[in-house]
Formats: C-alpha cells, sequence, structure tokens
C-alpha cells in the first residue's frame, strides 16, 4: 500500500478528529470524568456536616473558675459552636482559647464514658464497664465497711473547688458520713485570704478592685495568663489598655510584663523585699494616708502589750530595708525602687497585688502580708479600686445535718491534712502535707478512701513521685472524673460525671470580682455518653450508705436539691441565668475591723503563736529555702503559666495545645527558657537538647533563648507532660511538677516554693 | 477574575488589629478553628505543615535583658487588593484554575476547595504564609464529627484552605437582610469569629470603605502600619503599634531607611474617592 | 528462517544478557520510584517533607531543571529544520529522545506533584488565563504531543516494525512533514520556557523571584527560553558522550558535537550576559527598592553569594567563554568541562528560582526555611532517571537513532 502525503494527512486527520469526536460524543467520557471530578470533591471520609434549624442556648463556661457566660450556637440540637455570651458581666462576649475548646471536652478521646472498675494493675489502663448499679454498690460498699470499722476519718476527699453547691454537697455528705476531710487545692488565694484575715479579721474572698484602680503594681501576677478571673481580667485589659498603668516586677518577661506600662525585673523571690523597701520609702518620704494609718491601723507605731512588753512597729521594722539594701536583694536599681515606691503612693487609684502566674502556689505568708501593707499605707481597704473580703454569699439554704455517733467519734478526728490544728491555726486546707502525712505514717495509710472530683493531684501538685507514692499507699481510690485523667488512670473505680455542657449546675464568679456573679450552668445537650450528675452520684451513694447520711439527702436528684436550697433565688437564677450580689464595701470613714485591735493590724497580732515567740508578727523577708545545693544545682528553675496552656484540673483541648508555639514545645519535647548569656555559658543553642536536673527529678528538654528572662534563671510552662488523656495530649513534654517539690510555710503550713534550683547540661 | 468593578458601594471588608491590645492569649486562633472546622492532629509542633487561618506570632525587639520586649502579631490572611488595587493579589492571579478568587463586592479572596487541585502556587505566592495546604486527610476522632458546623465544608485532602473573613457569615448576614428587603448590612452584622472573640477588643472589622465603621478612622491612625506594605500587596488586613520597633517589624528596610517614611510613601491615598 | 531481527542491520548491540542484567537493575530502581509514587497517590503528599513554606520544592526543581534540560530537543530541532544545519541530523534524533523522556518526566512528576491529581484536568477545564501555570501546563502537554509525534516515525523505522507496510509509510510520510511539527515545537517550546520563567517572576511577593519592568517582560520569560536553548543541546552533548562511553562506541561525528557546541556556547554568553544585566538591576535597584540589600538573600549557610557566583561565573561565563572558542570545543576535556558545568549552571538557576525562592524569610522575625526531601520524593525524582535509562537503552538497542553509528562504527 501506498500511501501519498495528501492521503496521508487526510487519513491522518480523519482518524484524529474522529477518535477526537467519538470520544467527546459518548456520554461515557463524559460520565467518567464527571464522576472523578465528583468524587475527588466528595471523597466518602471526609465528613458534609449535616444542616438544620440553628438555634442558641445561653450557660456559663465553667472549665475555670472565670465562669464565663457562653452562647452555644446548635444545628438541630447538635452544639456547633460556643461563642461567649454578648452581656454578660464578666466575659462581655469574648472567650479564652479554653472557652472556645469547650466542644472538644464534650466529645473526644479522653472521655470517660461509661463508670469503669480497674482490671490489672493501678495505672494499667486496663479497664471492665460496669453498670451504674455495680459501680455505686461497690463505692458504697466499701464506705459502709470503713464506717462499720469506726474510722469514717480515714475516707478523704479531695475536691478542685469548695465554691458552689457541688462541693458543699460533697462536703455535706462526708460530714454525715464521719468524715472531716474533705481537702481543697490550696492557691495563692489561700494566701491572701489568710493575710487580710490577719490584718483585717474578715473571713471571706479576697477581692482587688482592679476595675476601679488605676495604677496596678503586681508582683508577679499573671494578670493575662489567668490570674483571677481569666475572662474579666483578658476584658479588663482590652477595655483598659489607655488609662490603666501596669507595673509588672517579675524576674520573666511574661505575657503580663509584656503588655504592662512598665516591666521591673527582679531578682526571684525577693518579692517581700521590694513591697518592705517600698513601704520604706514611703513611710520615710511621708508619702502615707495619715488620716487611714493613724486613724484605723494599729501596729504601724511601736506598741505595748498588755503584759507590758514593747514590739516594734511596721514603720520601725521597714527602717531594715532601705533602697540600698533592698536593691541588693531584688536586683532592681535603687533609684528606681525610690522612684516606684512615689509613683505607688501618688497614683489616683493605686492597688498592688500578688500572686505569682496564675496563683497556682500558694506563697508566704510574709509575702501576702507585705503587700497587703503596702495597699494599707495608700489607704487602699476597703475602699472602691481596693482590697477588700467579700463574705460567702449565701445564698443557699440548707437543712441542718444530723449525725450520728460514728460520725461524731469521725470528726472530732484531726484532719489528716494538718489544717486548722494548732500549728496551722488560719488555714483551712492543706493538701500540699497530704503525700508526706501518708508516706510518713507507720503501718496503714491513715487514708483508706480517696474521692477525687475536679482535681488531678497525681499531674498537678509538686514532687510527682511522692504524690504517686503515697496514692500507692491508698487502698481504695474512686474518681468522678469526666476524662481519663492521670489520677482517674490510677484510680479503682471512675464514676464519671457529665462533661460541663451536659451538666446542671451553679457557677460563683470566682476570686477578686468586686461584684458577686453566681450564673446558672445549664445544660445544652443531653448527655453523650452514660455519665451522671456527680451531684446526683453522691444523693444515691448516701441512700446506699442509709441512716443519717441518707437523711441529710431528702431530694431525688440534684436538680431537686438545688431548686430547694437556691430557694427563692432560683427563679430569678433560672430565668436570668445569672444572680448579682453587690458587694457592700464599708462605708468610708466607719471601717469595722473584726481584729482584737478594731483596727487595721499592720502588726497582725493573730498570727500564728510559733512565729510570734520568735519575735515580731510583722512580715520581714528572709529567702524561700528553695531545694537544692547550689554547688551542684547552679541555676534556678520556676514554673511558668500560659493562657494557651491549662495547668490545672481541667487539661487542654487539642485545639488549645495546637496553639502552642514551637518554642514551647516541639513533637514531644519540652523546652526551657533561658537567657542567652547564661546559655553560652553552659554550651547551649537554640533548639539544643539538654537534661535538666533539680532535686527532684530529671528530664530531656529543648533549650530556647529568651532574652526576657533574667540570667541565671530557667523557666518552664506548667500544662505539658500529662500521661494520661489521650494522644492530643499525653506524653507532650514534660510535667513541670513532677520536677518541682512543695516548702512548709511555718506560719501557715502552705506552700511556699516559688523553684527549685537546677542544672542543665547539654546533650 | 474578570467583573464589573465599578460598584459604587462596593465593600471592602478589613481588619484593624490592635497589637497594643493584642495578648496573645490564642483566642482568636481557637475562635477560628472552632467556626471554621479547622482540624488537628496529634502533633501540631511543626507550624508549617499546621492548618491555622490566623497565626499570631511572637516577635522581639533582641535587646538583652532587661530591655527586651515582645509584641504579638496575628496573621490571618491579609485579603490583598494586589498591585493596583484591582484585585489582582498574588495569590488569585496565580491560581491556574480559578480556585480562589477576588470578590469585587467586599474584597474577600475566597477559596473554593472543590475546585483547587493542589498544585500550592497560591502558597508560594503568597509573602504571609497565610495559606495553608491539607497534607493529611482530616480527622475527628471519637465523635468530634459530631460538633463540626454545617456553614463551613470540610477540606479534603490535597487542598488549600486559608482564612475567608469567614465569608459564611457575610453570607447569612446578607440572606437575613435581603429577606428583611434590607440593602445594607450594620456594621454588627458581619463580624468574624476571631474578632467577635478576641477577648481585649484588640481586633476591629468592618468596611474600609464605609466612614461610619470603626475600621475606617482606626487605618488612618498615625501609628496605623500594614504588613510587608512595599511589596504592594495591598494587605485589608491594618494594624496598631504605639512601639515604632514593632511598626519597623511589619516591613523590611534597608539600615537607613526611616520606618515613617517609607510607610507614608507607601499608604493608600485613594480610599476617599471610592466610597459613594 | 526467515525472521526479521529486532536490531537494526548493520549494527553491534551487547548479548542478551548483558542487557537483561542491565534493564533488571535499572528496572528494579524504577520500581523503588514506582513504589513511591503509589504511595504518594495513596497517602497524600504528607510523604513528602514539604510544608506550607516549602509549597514548591524538589519536583518542581526537578521539573524545571527537566524541562531546561530537555530544551535541547527544541532547540535543536530548530537549528536542524529551520535554520537548516544538517548536520544536525546527526544527532537530531537522540536529542528528540531525551526531549521525549525530559517532557514525559516532567508531566509524570506533575502528576505526582498536585495534591488532588484527579482533578489535575482542572487546569484546562476552568483555566485562569492569567496564570502562568495555565499557559505553562497547556504548552507543556501541546509540546508533549508534538514529541510523541516526532519520537513515533523513529519507533517505526524498528526493522520489525518498519516491515509491515502501512507503518513504514506512515513513518515516511511522518519524517516527510516533520519540519511542521519541528516548527510547531519551537513555537511551543519558546512559550512554555518562558512561561515557566514567568512563573517565579511574577510572584510579587516573592523579593528574590519579582522583577520588574522589562525585567519581568519580556525578561524572565527570555530569559529561561534562553538559558533551556543554551544549556539543554550541552545536555544532549552530555547523554550523548555518557552513552558512548558506556556503548564505548563514537555515535555521534566530531562535527555534529562541535556544530552544537559552538552554538550553545554563543547562547550561553549572550544569555549570561543578559542574566548579569538582570541579575544586577534586580540587586541594585529592585530589591532595595523592597528593603532589602543583596547580601539579604545570602545570609543563610545552604544559600551563601557563593551560590549566585557558582552560577553566573563558574556554570555560566566559564563554560561559554570554553564553548565559544576553537580549541575549548576540540578538547575533549574541556568540552566535556564545558557542558558538565553549564548542565549544573542550568539546573542551579532553576534551583534556586524555586528552593530558594521558597526558602528566604520575608519578615525579619523569620528564621530562613529549610526543607531536606523525603525519601518518597527522592524515590520519585530518581525514577525519571531510571525510565529515561530505559527509554534509551531500548531506544539505543532497537531503533536506528544515530545516522552515523554505522559509518563511525564498521562492523568487519
Ligand atoms: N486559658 C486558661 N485559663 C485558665 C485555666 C486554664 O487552664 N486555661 N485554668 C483556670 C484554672 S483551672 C485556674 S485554677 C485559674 C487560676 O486561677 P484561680 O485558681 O482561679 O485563681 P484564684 O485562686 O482565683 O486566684 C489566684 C490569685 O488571683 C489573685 N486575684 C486576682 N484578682 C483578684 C481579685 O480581684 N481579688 C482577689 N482577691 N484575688 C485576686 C489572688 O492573688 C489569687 O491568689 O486559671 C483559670 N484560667
Ligand atoms: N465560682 C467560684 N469557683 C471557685 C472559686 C470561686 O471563688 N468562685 N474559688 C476558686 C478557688 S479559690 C479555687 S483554688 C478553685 C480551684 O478550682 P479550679 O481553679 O476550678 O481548678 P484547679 O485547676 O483544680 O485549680 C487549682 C490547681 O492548681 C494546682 N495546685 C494547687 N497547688 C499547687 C501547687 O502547690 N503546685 C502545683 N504545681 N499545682 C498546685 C491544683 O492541683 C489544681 O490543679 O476553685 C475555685 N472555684
Ligand atoms: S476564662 Fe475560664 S470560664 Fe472563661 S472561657 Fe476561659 S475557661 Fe471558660
Ligand atoms: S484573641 Fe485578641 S488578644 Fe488574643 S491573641 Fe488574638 S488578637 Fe491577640
Ligand atoms: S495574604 Fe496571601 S492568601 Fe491572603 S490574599 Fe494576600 S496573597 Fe492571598
Ligand atoms: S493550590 Fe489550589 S488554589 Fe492554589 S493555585 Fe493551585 S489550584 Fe489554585
Ligand atoms: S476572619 Fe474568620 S476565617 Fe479569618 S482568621 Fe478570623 S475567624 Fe478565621
Ligand atoms: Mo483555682
Amino acid at each position: 500500500m501506498k500511501i501519498d502525503r495528501r492521503s496521508f494527512l487526510t487519513y491522518t486527520t480523519a482518524v484524529v478528529l474522529g477518535g477526537a469526536a467519538g470520544s467527546m460524543l459518548s456520554p461515557a467520557t463524559w460520565k467518567i470524568t464527571d464522576d472523578i471530578a465528583i468524587w475527588t470533591q466528595n471523597w466518602p471520609w471526609t465528613p458534609v456536616p449535616e444542616d438544620g434549624a440553628v438555634s442558641y442556648k445561653q450557660s456559663v463556661c465553667t472549665l475555670c473558675s472565670g465562669n464565663c457566660g457562653i452562647n452555644v450556637r446548635l444545628i438541630d440540637g447538635r452544639p456547633v459552636k460556643i461563642e461567649g455570651l454578648k452581656d454578660h458581666p464578666v466575659n462581655k462576649g469574648s472567650l479564652c482559647p479554653q472557652g472556645f475548646s469547650g466542644l472538644q471536652y464534650l466529645y473526644g478521646p479522653s472521655r470517660v464514658t461509661a463508670p469503669l472498675k480497674r482490671e490489672g494493675k493501678r495505672g494499667e489502663g486496663k479497664w471492665k464497664k460496669v453498670s451504674w448499679d455495680e459501680a455505686l454498690a461497690a463505692v458504697t460498699g466499701k464506705l459502709a465497711e470503713l464506717r462499720k470499722q469506726g474510722r469514717p476519718q480515714s475516707v478523704a476527699c479531695i475536691s478542685g473547688s469548695d465554691q458552689g453547691t457541688i462541693p458543699n454537697l460533697i462536703g455535706r455528705f462526708l460530714n454525715a458520713y464521719g468524715s472531716p476531710n474533705f481537702i481543697c487545692e490550696p492557691t495563692a488565694q489561700d494566701a491572701i485570704e489568710q493575710a487580710i484575715y490577719l490584718t483585717q479579721g474578715a473571713q471571706g474572698e479576697p477581692v482587688f478592685d482592679i476595675e476601679n484602680a488605676e495604677f496596678i503594681l503586681s508582683f508577679g501576677s499573671g494578670i493575662l495568663e489567668g490570674w483571677g478571673a481569666t475572662g474579666r481580667m483578658l476584658n479588663l485589659y482590652g477595655a483598659g489598655k489607655p488609662a490603666r498603668k501596669i507595673i509588672q516586677v517579675e524576674p520573666r518577661l511574661s505575657d503580663t510584663a509584656a503588655k504592662a506600662s512598665q516591666w521591673i525585673g527582679i531578682n526571684p523571690g525577693t518579692e517581700t523585699a521590694l513591697a518592705l523597701g517600698l513601704a520604706h520609702v514611703i513611710i520615710n518620704e511621708s508619702l502615707y494616708d495619715k488620716n487611714f494609718v493613724e486613724n484605723l491601723a494599729f501596729g504601724f507605731d511601736d506598741w505595748t502589750d498588755d503584759n507590758g512588753k514593747t514590739h516594734e512597729g511596721f514603720a520601725a521594722m521597714v527602717k531594715n530595708y532601705a533602697p540600698a539594701k533592698v536593691a541588693q536583694i531584688t536586683g532592681i536599681d535603687q533609684a528606681e525602687i525610690v522612684s516606684l515606691a512615689r509613683k505607688f503612693a501618688r497614683a489616683k487609684r493605686p492597688i498592688a497585688v500578688n500572686g505569682r502566674g496564675r496563683g497556682f502556689l500558694p506563697g508566704s505568708i510574709d509575702e501576702s502580708l507585705a503587700v497587703l501593707s503596702l495597699n494599707a499605707l495608700v489607704g487602699n481597704i476597703n475602699k472602691t479600686g481596693g482590697v477588700s473580703a467579700m463574705p460567702d454569699p449565701n445564698y443557699t439554704q440548707w437543712p441542718e445535718v444530723k449525725i450520728d455517733e460514728i460520725a461524731a467519734k469521725g470528726m472530732q478526728e484531726p484532719r489528716i491534712d494538718g489544717a486548722g490544728s494548732e500549728q496551722f491555726p488560719n488555714t483551712r486546707y492543706l493538701l500540699n502535707r497530704l503525700p508526706e502525712t501518708i508516706n510518713t505514717a507507720t503501718g496503714e495509710s491513715p487514708v483508706q478512701a480517696l474521692l477525687v472530683t475536679d482535681a488531678n493531684p497525681l499531674y498537678t501538685m509538686p514532687d510527682t513521685a511522692a504524690t504517686k507514692k503515697a496514692f500507692d499507699r491508698i487502698p481504695f481510690i474512686v474518681s468522678f472524673s469526666p476524662y481519663m485523667d492521670e489520677t482517674a488512670r490510677h484510680a479503682d473505680y471512675i464514676l464519671p460525671n457529665h462533661s460541663y455542657l451536659e451538666r446542671l449546675q451553679d457557677a460563683p464568679a470566682a476570686a477578686g470580682n468586686s461584684l458577686q456573679v453566681i450564673s446558672l450552668a445549664k445544660p445544652v445537650v443531653r448527655p453523650v455518653y452514660e455519665t451522671q450528675h456527680i451531684g446526683d452520684t453522691f444523693i444515691q451513694m448516701a441512700k446506699g450508705l442509709g441512716g443519717f447520711v441518707n437523711e441529710a439527702f431528702p431530694w431525688a436528684s440534684y436538680e431537686k436539691f438545688l431548686k430547694k436550697t437556691l430557694a427563692d433565688h432560683w427563679r430569678t437564677l433560672n430565668r436570668k441565668g445569672i444572680l448579682e450580689f453587690a458587694h457592700d464595701l464599708p462605708e468610708p470613714l466607719a471601717y469595722t475591723f473584726n481584729t482584737v485591735s478594731s483596727k487595721f493590724e499592720f502588726y497582725p497580732t493573730a498570727r500564728n503563736r510559733a512565729k510570734q515567740q520568735k519575735g515580731s508578727a510583722l512580715p520581714a523577708y528572709a529567702p524561700v529555702p528553695i531545694e537544692g545545693d547550689i554547688q551542684r544545682f547552679k541555676l534556678v528553675m520556676t514554673p511558668y503559666d500560659s493562657i494557651r496552656l491549662s495547668g490545672g484540673y481541667v487539661a487542654n483541648a487539642p485545639f488549645m495545645t495546637k496553639t502552642v508555639e514551637d518554642t514551647v514545645l516541639k513533637q514531644q519535647t519540652s523546652f526551657v527558657e533561658i537567657n542567652p548569656a547564661t546559655a553560652r555559658e553552659l554550651g547551649l543553642k537554640e533548639g539544643g537538647m539538654a537534661r535538666l536536673t533539680t532535686p527532684k527529678g530529671e528530664a530531656d528538654v529543648k533549650v530556647h533563648l529568651y532574652d526576657g528572662i533574667k540570667p541565671g534563671l530557667i523557666a518552664m510552662p506548667r500544662g505539658l507532660g500529662h500521661t494520661a488523656y489521650s494522644d492530643y495530649l499525653a506524653d507532650k513534654g514534660t510535667n513541670v511538677n513532677m520536677l518541682i517539690g512543695a516548702i512548709e510555710d511555718p506560719g501557715s503550713g502552705l506552700n511556699m516554693a516559688w523553684g527549685i534550683r537546677a542544672k542543665l547540661t547539654r546533650i | 477574575m474578570k467583573e464589573n468593578n465599578n460598584h459604587s458601594n462596593a465593600k471592602r471588608y478589613g481588619m484593624v488589629i490592635d497589637l497594643d491590645k493584642c495578648t496573645g492569649c490564642g483566642s482568636c486562633m481557637v475562635a477560628c478553628y472552632s467556626e471554621n472546622n479547622v482540624p488537628f492532629k496529634t502533633d501540631e509542633t511543626n507550624k508549617l505543615d499546621s492548618l491555622n487561618w490566623i497565626r499570631v506570632y511572637k516577635i522581639s525587639n533582641n535587646k538583652p535583658y532587661p530591655h527586651s520586649e515582645v509584641c504579638y502579631l496575628p496573621m490571618p490572611c491579609m485579603q490583598c487588593d494586589g498591585i493596583g488595587k484591582h484585585g489582582h493579589s498574588p495569590c488569585v492571579s496565580v491560581c491556574p484554575a480559578v480556585a480562589t478568587d477576588y470578590d469585587y463586592s467586599t474584597g474577600i479572596v475566597s477559596q473554593i476547595y472543590t475546585r483547587c487541585f493542589g498544585c500550592r502556587y497560591c502558597m508560594a505566592a503568597c509573602p504571609y504564609h497565610a495559606r495553608k495546604f491539607n497534607w493529611w486527610d482530616p480527622v475527628w476522632p471519637a465523635d468530634m464529627e459530631k460538633y463540626l458546623s454545617p456553614n463551613v465544608s470540610a477540606r479534603m485532602r490535597g487542598v488549600v484552605e486559608k482564612c475567608s473573613f469567614c465569608f459564611h457569615r457575610y453570607q447569612l448576614a446578607r440572606d437575613k437582610a435581603y429577606l428583611e428587603k434590607r440593602q445594607e448590612l450594620a456594621e454588627d452584622e458581619y463580624q468574624t469569629a476571631c474578632a467577635q472573640g478576641c477577648p481585649t477588643g484588640a481586633i476591629t472589622f468592618g468596611d474600609l470603605n464605609n466612614k461610619s465603621h470603626a475600621v475606617y478612622k482606626l487605618k488612618k491612625s498615625p501609628t496605623a502600619f500594614r504588613l510587608l506594605e512595599r511589596l504592594e500587596t495591598n494587605p485589608k488586613v491594618y494594624y496598631l503599634s504605639s512601639k515604632s520597633w514593632v511598626r519597623r517589624a511589619g516591613d523590611n528596610y534597608l539600615a537607613h531607611e526611616e520606618t515613617e517614611k517609607i510607610n507614608n510613601k507607601v499608604k493608600e491615598p485613594y480610599e476617599a474617592k471610592e466610597h459613594l | 528462517m526467515n525472521e526479521t531481527p529486532l536490531i537494526p542491520a548493520g549494527v553491534k548491540r551487547c548479548s542478551k544478557w548483558q542487557f537483561s542484567l542491565w534493564m533488571a537493575a535499572v528496572t528494579a530502581v524504577l520500581l523503588w520510584g514506582v513504589y513511591a509514587m503509589f504511595l504518594i497517590w495513596y497517602k497524600g503528599l504528607n510523604q513528602t517533607n514539604m510544608n506550607d513554606a516549602y509549597g514548591f520544592a524538589l519536583w518542581i526543581w526537578a521539573d524545571l531543571a527537566v524541562i531546561a534540560l530537555g530544551g535541547g530537543a527544541f532547540f535543536s530541532g530548530f537549528l536542524t529544520y529551520i535554520i537548516g544545519k544538517d548536520e544536525l541530523k546527526n544527532i537530531i534524533n537522540f536529542a528528540v529522545i531525551i526531549g521525549f523522556i525530559c517532557y514525559s518526566s516532567a508531566l509524570l512528576i506533575l502528576a505526582i506533584d498536585i495534591g488532588q491529581p484527579l482533578r489535575g484536568w482542572f487546569i484546562f477545564w476552568h483555566a485562569n488565563v492569567h496564570s502562568m501555570l495555565t499557559e505553562v501546563a497547556f504548552c507543556l502537554s501541546c509540546y508533549f504531543a508534538v514529541l510523541t509525534i516526532e519520537f513515533i516515525p523513529l519507533i517505526l523505522e524498528n526493522p520489525k516494525l518498519a516491515k509491515k507496510p502501512f507503518l513504514h509509510h506512515l513513518s515516511h510520510n511522518m519524517h516527510g512533514i516533520m519540519a511542521v511539527f519541528a516548527a510547531t515545537g519551537v513555537f511551543l517550546s519558546f512559550f512554555h520556557q518562558g512561561s515557566l520563567g514567568g512563573v517565579a517572576g511574577v510572584l510579587y511577593g516573592r523579593p528574590f523571584a519579582f522583577r520588574e519592568h522589562i525585567f519581568i517582560w519580556p525578561f524572565t520569560f527570555f530569559l529561561f527560553t534562553w538559558s533551556a536553548a543554551a544549556c539543554g543541546p550541552c545536555f544532549t552533548i552530555l547523554v550523548t558522550k555518557i552513552t558512548e562511553k558506556i556503548t564505548g562506541k563514537k555515535l555521534v561525528g566530531d562535527a555534529a558535537v562541535r556544530l552544537l557546541a559552538k552554538i550553545s556556547g554563543w547562547m550561553i554568553i549572550t544569555y549570561i550576559i543578559a542574566k548579569t544585566a538582570d541579575t544586577i538591576y534586580w540587586a541594585y535597584v529592585t530589591a532595595p527598592g523592597l528593603g532589602f540589600t543583596l547580601m539579604d538573600f545570602y545570609t543563610s549557610s545552604t544559600y551563601n553569594i557563593g551560590l549566585l557566583f557558582a552560577e553566573i561565573i563558574v556554570c555560566g561565563f566559564v563554560p561559554g567563554l570554553i564553548l565559544i572558542t576553537k580549541r575549548g570545543r576540540e578538547s575533549s576535556f574541556l568540552l566535556m568541562t564545558a557542558i558538565i558545568l553549564a548542565v549544573i549552571g542550568v539546573s542551579l538557576n532553576r534551583w534556586v528560582m524555586v528552593l530558594q525562592v521558597m526558602a528566604v524569610p520575608l519578615f525579619s522575625f523569620n528564621e530562613w526555611y529549610t526543607y531536606m526531601p523525603s525519601w518518597q520524593e527522592v524515590a520519585t525524582t530518581v525514577l525519571p532517571v531510571a525510565y529515561g535509562l530505559i527509554v534509551i537503552s531500548l531506544a539505543y538497542r532497537y531503533l536506528p537513532v544515530f545516522p552515523q553509528e554505522r559509518e563511525l562504527n564498521p562492523i568487519d
């Protein structure tokens, strides 16, 4: 066959065009191509969220004690987004990252989805699902047994909070059962509360009226990191930016320091000296509030007691804190100290606040007293824009509890943690002392059964190893956690509570609000899993125990109980979602102090005897003897708080961890912050690996060079290094609590440690 | 891309972020994740494969203790108007498949996931790293799929996504206005999730062309600047900072150049005549 | 028996066994790449080490490099069929095969590189005419079709196939009109090579890549086309020389090689002068206008100023100067040095225009971005090399690729 060029071209063209036309006209080509496109655009494994009717439900975020108002968007009853409630007095429409992560606490791999009974060794993670009846019978049986043995006091409960009806319901249960051992996790607030009690004789929540202050002198408080009521503080900052001055005194450039009008770097742990040094200048230059000091205060000048013994007063005592000396202690320039004291005293509405970071660590009573004295010097007590104590709002009405003989005997036993004892008369809870008490007890553990709610001590308490040892000695541990946290993982039974969005609960607003706001958290969704409201669980346990314990709970359910106890308030709360109680400050010139002198006591005469015998009860600066041999451990480490990390009981949701910077966590490794100069001395580079050793333990970490930290100091965030929850949180970084210990304040028993000595070696 | 852009009442939605107010809390990031069905992985510490429509950077003046200062800088998509401000955004003009487009009625740069075939040319073009690639199939473990919002479709593996200025909120607001026979949206009717969620009110959102909107005035503040203005990307996200080192960190300067002089040179001179 | 041999008459090929062994080895490498390729298609681009800063990485470099190196095909075609340099007929077949390999590899890599390969056709269906990539995709596909058409008649010249009259005539006729395709190819190549330059040049958000005024149009386009035309033939020569080395035979006469080398030399010199002008304008006018000094782009340990020196001086002026001198072309050492440098030079240019563009931090508070390809990326980048070797081996063994082979290697 011979083809000439012409026919070749014709032929080829015909084939090509014919083929093209054929395939174009064939529906198959089009259909297949289209189908492929559609398929790639709708891979069956990519979810298509269902649409439906939109509705909103208002409630309260109780993920932290901030209690921000929330507005939950639902699609056909399915919550899809949590937003801030616009006209809520606390947060005015915004939320913190944790609040926005809320739906990840409702669903997700860290939820405990049904009552669980331990199988296998403790902490091994092997569980058997059991029915609620079975779980309740087991726990109630154990409690009944201990009561029968006449030792109800060996049952202890660790609770994250003592505010609101749920902790009170549990407290009531323990009372009727016969145990005095309701233990709350202490925070900086406990130390401040005590200092207020000692100087003013007032019991109640400390209020720092920051809203109405104009010059805020903060001794390391993480105002923007979650201190006080988180949502409210953040709002306040945004609203007050131009008018308000914040002076942040802290050895590390925290977020609060970064946003402050002025940041003053200080040697860690010397805040008390600075406060007293400022007092020195204020008194020396006669800048203090004469009216307050002369007419309404006691112990400013030297005084003589009933026995004729003369005591040095506050004014004389602070002579020991001349700026030159304080400069040496604190590392702050002398001129700076003088100028700060003048600015503070002359400011229109000054306030001094303390509680390091988020306030997880109580700190020393001396420090709180010194800061409070500073406030008193400028007459800033019981005033708008000042410091005061808010009495319990008392919005609930509880019927009397009747107790039987066993319970009466149990209630007379001393508390296991030593709080309220002769040694620590003014302290309510001393969780930090519990591990040692258990570990040093001869024979059996004094705690035979431990109930844990809204707390995760195996993660949050300092010296994790000692805590774990103590827990291992407790024969029976019950957790009520909705999440598989470290403590729940170590329990014998988990009786999971509803998550916060499934739960009815009153929520008293956090410390510090000059306006007490009680919000009502209403379930926004029906329980997703086989969980039960912790209030109902305790009521059912009481029923199981029978007798007076049962009689103390004459309600069929928590809901009925709440309506009853709130009485008249229920209707308002249910309708408006909030109850507001004005914090009535005493009339300006009619201060009433409940102290021995009926005045504000610069010299706290009620301070415990141990201290007074040695000499003065006045606040004094003495370095907290932080642990570690200075020769071996040349550096000092402090934990720090970040608002993107939860250091407390409700751990990070995946979304929060997602926001954590790659200079804080990289894959599985935490960073320590270190000054570049210190790093250079140690031969450490940005991102390099190092072994961090403290007297309590060691960890491999990465190094982040940060100009904003004092040379010689290193810092590590709270909230990482979980071992439980889920793959989204476990095994990420180091738990700083594992590396630090507690140091008892001799006067209060509270943990006054702020750091620990440490060593970093390049690896 | 070609469309009538002579709308007399065209909107130019934009943001003003006050860096003096931003505390770096990260609420904007999480508000955005939860509004826009952004997925998450077990390890999110590689910020270069982490889906974030807004990322809050922490920048420093690089001075030694105790003179060091830091500032947080949230960066969503800048919704660039592009050279000549005709919607020639760096990313839009390069996309071969028109999977990202400039909407002339709002100034918002869209992203169409089902159109995008994952060539990533737009990512190469965007100087702000605002565009994120779905390297993985998204996974919502243990019932978490149930919280997904129907207003924003979940993205499949292999496509690019980015901040949309919560465009679905605009659509919802516009639909509502339409039903109520209104032409104009009030300032608070269309707000982004991040602006709404910011606890310190650092983010202000609105129509940059509308004299009655807060952003109109704020963007003219003497301390206002935009990121990488000198590239002429013409971002619609403005920043405020009282600190000159922060303003300088927002762009590149030769050693001898003065920040404000350059800024004034590149600042847009035109908005007055554009609004009705 | 009357069986027609598979191997062209008058030439000597290695034994079946030797060939099979060689093919098995190369196929193993190919399969490794194919495995990685399926892994990527199945699991997605998370199999790579690319990230949001390095959205374009090793593959896009490989694409640009391979297209530049494949430029030998269009340029030789241009010289042979359009300018009428008959001498080059001795090498044009091989140039076409290399081009075919390069372009098919480029398309394959693109199909792996995109996040949604099954939507790849959206680039045609939903084309955005403003996008450089659209232009590239269209021209690239068309030119690949042209190369296929140019390759087919050669395949049909296999003795066994040529026995079929239809195929024989088809081949003959196609040869006859090859100039038309060559011209089409040149036209298309001019466009897509240029557009590829434009891909980087239009990125006005990337000061390292961005060019202004005439330095964007026509310069970025022109530079890419010119450099491909200049260095592509060097790659053709390089592969020819390697083939000669492996087969132990001279396959292309010196005259053809030297002519091509000479033209390349002048192309390289003119290109590199233009490139220098472009660089100077960019370094002294464009970049400073955006707040950058030249050295800002070279502060990384990987991306230091040595790279610019290497690209322009060592791999630009040096090979160019060698190739334009007669002595340089006639010394086999200098010739080899020059063509290797030229090949490296154009690859380096494509490297910086992809990788360095991505690596440069744009904010004062960002660090340089770093990236190391994953094994899957490396394997899929090696895959075209193995594929190329297979195609070349088959072509060499079964097709009359080198018209001069018989004459240069008489079988006695
Ligand atoms: N993003 C995020 N935010 C969180 C958390 C989180 O995980 N993530 N965690 C939350 C949790 S669990 C906690 S415990 C909190 C920590 O904060 P909380 O434990 O709620 O802190 P408090 O004990 O209320 O307060 C700590 C200190 O705040 C001070 N304080 C602040 N403002 C005032 C005030 O006006 N009056 C008084 N009297 N004291 C004030 C006191 O010094 C007090 O000691 O942070 C919460 N915020
Ligand atoms: N509505 C309302 N609710 C309140 C209050 C309120 O006023 N109103 N009061 C709040 C108060 S005072 C508190 S403290 C909260 C507690 O309750 P929340 O703030 O809601 O919860 P937690 O996160 O448990 O808070 C304290 C955390 O700090 C940890 N922690 C305590 N001491 C230490 C320590 O020494 N070292 C380390 N590493 N961690 C420590 C605890 O383990 C615990 O995890 O209850 C709060 N609940
Ligand atoms: S501050 Fe506390 S209460 Fe408010 S949103 Fe955050 S976690 Fe919830
Ligand atoms: S939410 Fe507001 S304050 Fe928080 S990081 Fe974002 S912009 Fe800054
Ligand atoms: S910021 Fe980036 S993604 Fe957003 S419009 Fe500008 S170039 Fe496009
Ligand atoms: S990745 Fe998607 S949006 Fe980006 S340029 Fe490619 S097709 Fe367009
Ligand atoms: S505007 Fe919307 S999409 Fe953009 S960052 Fe804010 S919340 Fe996310
Ligand atoms: Mo707390």
